[in-house]
């Protein structure tokens, strides 16, 4: 009889956050106990993951995700509920936790399997696999200390992965080392996920969860958002997100008020209203109000398009100049962007910023600027939306299996 | 018979978390199941510590070897306490085993606090890791104390068959070290005062334990039961009964340091138990 892989059941983490630091002699003493707050971390969570399923955690800084894998990993019990996992877990380490400098990568290995439930025979067998994987041959008796962070990443993921763990959680490590070796993680991620591993992924990156995750959960101040289909939980961790945005105080004015204009109102307008999701091919509007501290001629607007990690899609710039007038303080005017969205799966940031006409003084600048989750077109992947077609023998094919990489 | 296998194999591969301790079953079964994780970690730590010294472990010798040399000239020659069979291997007997007791503590009471990366995303039970290093010095100390025992004929001290008390007293030495280290690791994880309290205490603590004085001076012999009360006299006295051959007390101070052991062993597995996966919580 085997249960789900994992279960969590009402499961609550507790931190208590200690107003002072802790003092030996003011613990001892009942009258001068330092003050303690409780942080709840995880608020009653329940959650079931079948073996041999991949589950993709998301959520804000903050969250719970970090506190969920330690949970997981059982390094921390919970403060109610229960938690079980079936199996042996395998932590991915976040770079090389738990290798010692001084040691070469042979060492390293041997510590690193045995912590992770091998006996030194075990070991033995997989050796040369887990070296040859990591592409260490050559470097596996210099100590790790002189590895670069890839070296010692592809270390670290190779022996979590030849554990053969039933259970493997995967904390943000994905966005390190080369796109060769990236991909050959997802494969093996991959072949595990066949051969019957549960994965549970934690990262930052809508791109992972997606190639890996069909289904997700959302964790928002420790409680779980939404538990689901990885497309719907991302979108909703977009609401979740620009919710964010809109209460950040800084978002209109103060961070990205830096002397001289101030956007005072902003929103994106789609063919009925505004909105927050784009679609390909139809038109919106990024509408500014401006307001004008002081006189100012010509300024420049700036409109640019960042992509997740903020490289840059989209860039074009304006003077803001129509029949030579001026703004004098105090006025306003209302900026307009109109464009039409040609952009893949993910989440992008619209910036705004506005300068003097020679570019050198900024008098608006933005830093988090305005969210915006695009649902990725079917079998596509990437920053930009080229609407390609292929064709087999002149038909227009329509099949799209599941999104690779 | 069937039906308890099942049960067996299931509690054997599945994790169970809640808010209560683990049972102490569960504790004693866990430590066990990773021996080989203790001795790689054992391993690990000595090989490491004197990994880049040219002379490697021969510093884990040297080091006691001179102090108690240093002793042996300043207090037989220059200040004379008098002490049966010789001054010179009554005091290296005592600096070795004190030396041992000294550095095992200094690092085993920080163990869990300087090991948090080793623990952070993989269990194991922390008990494990203020083991280690009592381990590790084991070895400096068996040459440290091999050197001393074949030093002991030239100051005219014959090896006899009393030698072999050298196996309980090591024992003793190291369950006491592990025992007090335990508790102080465990400490130290809520309080980082510990540290400093250690390095103080162990300044303090050589001079209340007869290793470089003997108990029995005569203006000190009245004051023999304080000593005693020292858990550590017990260990240098069953150290000196098997090699000098000359202990007095030991029966009462060895006693007091077999129940000090027991006493602080038990209360130590006791906070690790019912701490193990909350101090993940404060590293």
């Amino acid at each position: 009889m085997m249960g789900p892989a994992v279960e969590l059941v009402g499961v609550t983490k507790t931190y208590t956050k200690l107003e002072e630091r802790a003092m030996l002699l003011r613990s001892l003493l009942p009258f001068a106990r330092p003050k303690r707050t409780p942080l709840a971390a995880l608020a009653d969570l329940d959650l079931k993951v079948d073996a041999g399923e991949t589950i993709g955690v998301l959520g804000r800084n903050g969250a719970g995700k970090s506190t969920l894998l330690r949970v997981l990993a059982g390094v921390s019990r919970p403060s109610s509920g229960v938690m079980r996992v079936r199996g042996r877990v395998a932590p991915l380490l976040s770079v090389g936790v738990g290798f010692h400098p001084e040691m070469s990568g042979r060492e390293n290995v041997y510590i690193n399997g045995m912590l992770l439930g091998l006996t030194a025979d075990e070991i033995a067998e997989r050796f040369d696999e887990i070296v040859e994987f990591a592409e260490l041959e050559q470097f596996i008796d210099t100590p790790v200390k002189f590895y670069s962070s890839g070296m010692f990443m592809r270390l670290g993921f190779s022996v979590a992965v030849h554990v053969d763990p039933q259970v493997l959680l995967v904390d943000e490590v994905l966005a390190v080392g080369d796109l060769a070796f990236q991909l050959k993680c997802f494969d093996r991620m991959r072949e595990l996920k066949d051969a019957g591993t549960t994965i549970v992924i934690v990262s930052h990156s809508m791109h992972a969860i997606r190639l890996l995750c069909p289904r997700a959960i959302l964790l928002n101040h420790g409680r779980l958002e939404l538990d689901g289909d990885v497309e719907e939980v991302i979108a909703r961790h977009h609401d979740l997100l620009s919710q964010h945005d809109d209460h950040d105080p800084h978002e209109h004015s103060g961070e990205g008020y830096a002397g001289g204009v101030d956007v005072v109102e902003r929103e994106l307008l789609g063919p009925e209203g505004p909105t927050r999701q784009l679609r390909r091919g139809v038109p919106v509007t990024l509408r500014c109000r401006l307001r004008f501290d002081r006189r100012i001629d010509s300024p420049l607007v700036h409109f640019t398009v960042l992509a997740e990690d903020r490289t840059v899609v989209y860039q074009m710039r304006s003077v803001l100049n129509h029949e030579h007038r001026r703004y004098d303080a105090g006025e306003e005017a209302t900026v307009d962007i109109r464009f039409t969205p040609q952009l893949g799966g993910g989440s992008f940031r619209f910036m705004v910023q506005v300068t003097s006409v020679d570019g050198r003084d900024v008098l608006y600048r933005e830093t988090t600027g305005m969210l915006v989750y695009v649902p990725p077109p079917l079998g596509t992947a990437g920053v930009a939306d080229l609407d390609a077609t292929i064709t087999l023998d002149g038909t227009v094919l329509t099949d799209y299996p599941d999104i690779t990489l | 018979m069937t039906g308890m296998a099942d049960v067996v194999l299931v509690e054997d591969r599945v994790l169970e978390l809640t808010p209560a301790p683990e049972t102490r079953r569960r504790m004693l079964a866990d430590v066990i199941g990773h021996r080989e994780v203790l001795m790689a970690l054992a391993r690990k730590d000595f090989q490491t510590r004197y990994k880049r010294a040219t002379l490697g472990v021969l510093w884990a010798v040297a080091v006691p070897v001179l102090q108690a040399a240093v002793m042996a000239v300043v207090f037989s020659k220059i200040v004379r306490f008098p002490a049966t069979g010789g001054y010179a291997p009554f005091v290296m007997v005592g600096i070795v085993a004190y030396t041992f007791f000294s550095s095992t503590i200094t690092v085993g009471s920080t163990a869990i606090v300087d090991n948090a990366s080793l623990t952070e995303k993989v269990w194991f039970p922390r008990a494990l890791l203020p083991i280690v290093p009592a381990l590790s010095n084991l070895v400096g100390f068996g040459i440290s104390f091999l050197v001393v025992v074949l030093l002991l004929p030239a100051f005219g001290v014959p090896l006899e068959p009393r030698l072999l008390l050298v196996v309980p007293a090591t024992l003793l030495m190291v369950a006491f070290t592990v025992a007090l280290s335990l508790l102080l690791a465990a400490l130290h994880v809520y309080f980082r005062d510990v540290r400093y309290l250690v390095m103080a205490a162990l300044l303090v603590w050589m001079y209340v334990t007869p290793v470089i004085y003997p108990k029995d001076l005569p203006n000190l012999a009245r004051y023999a039961w304080v000593f005693d009360l020292n858990p550590l006299t017990g260990v240098v006295d069953l150290f000196r009964l098997s090699t000098i051959g000359h202990a007095p007390g030991w029966g009462r101070s060895v006693t007091i340091t077999v129940v000090a052991t027991l006493v602080l062993g038990i209360v130590s597995l006791e906070v690790h138990r019912r701490h193990d996966r909350l101090f993940a919580d404060q590293l």
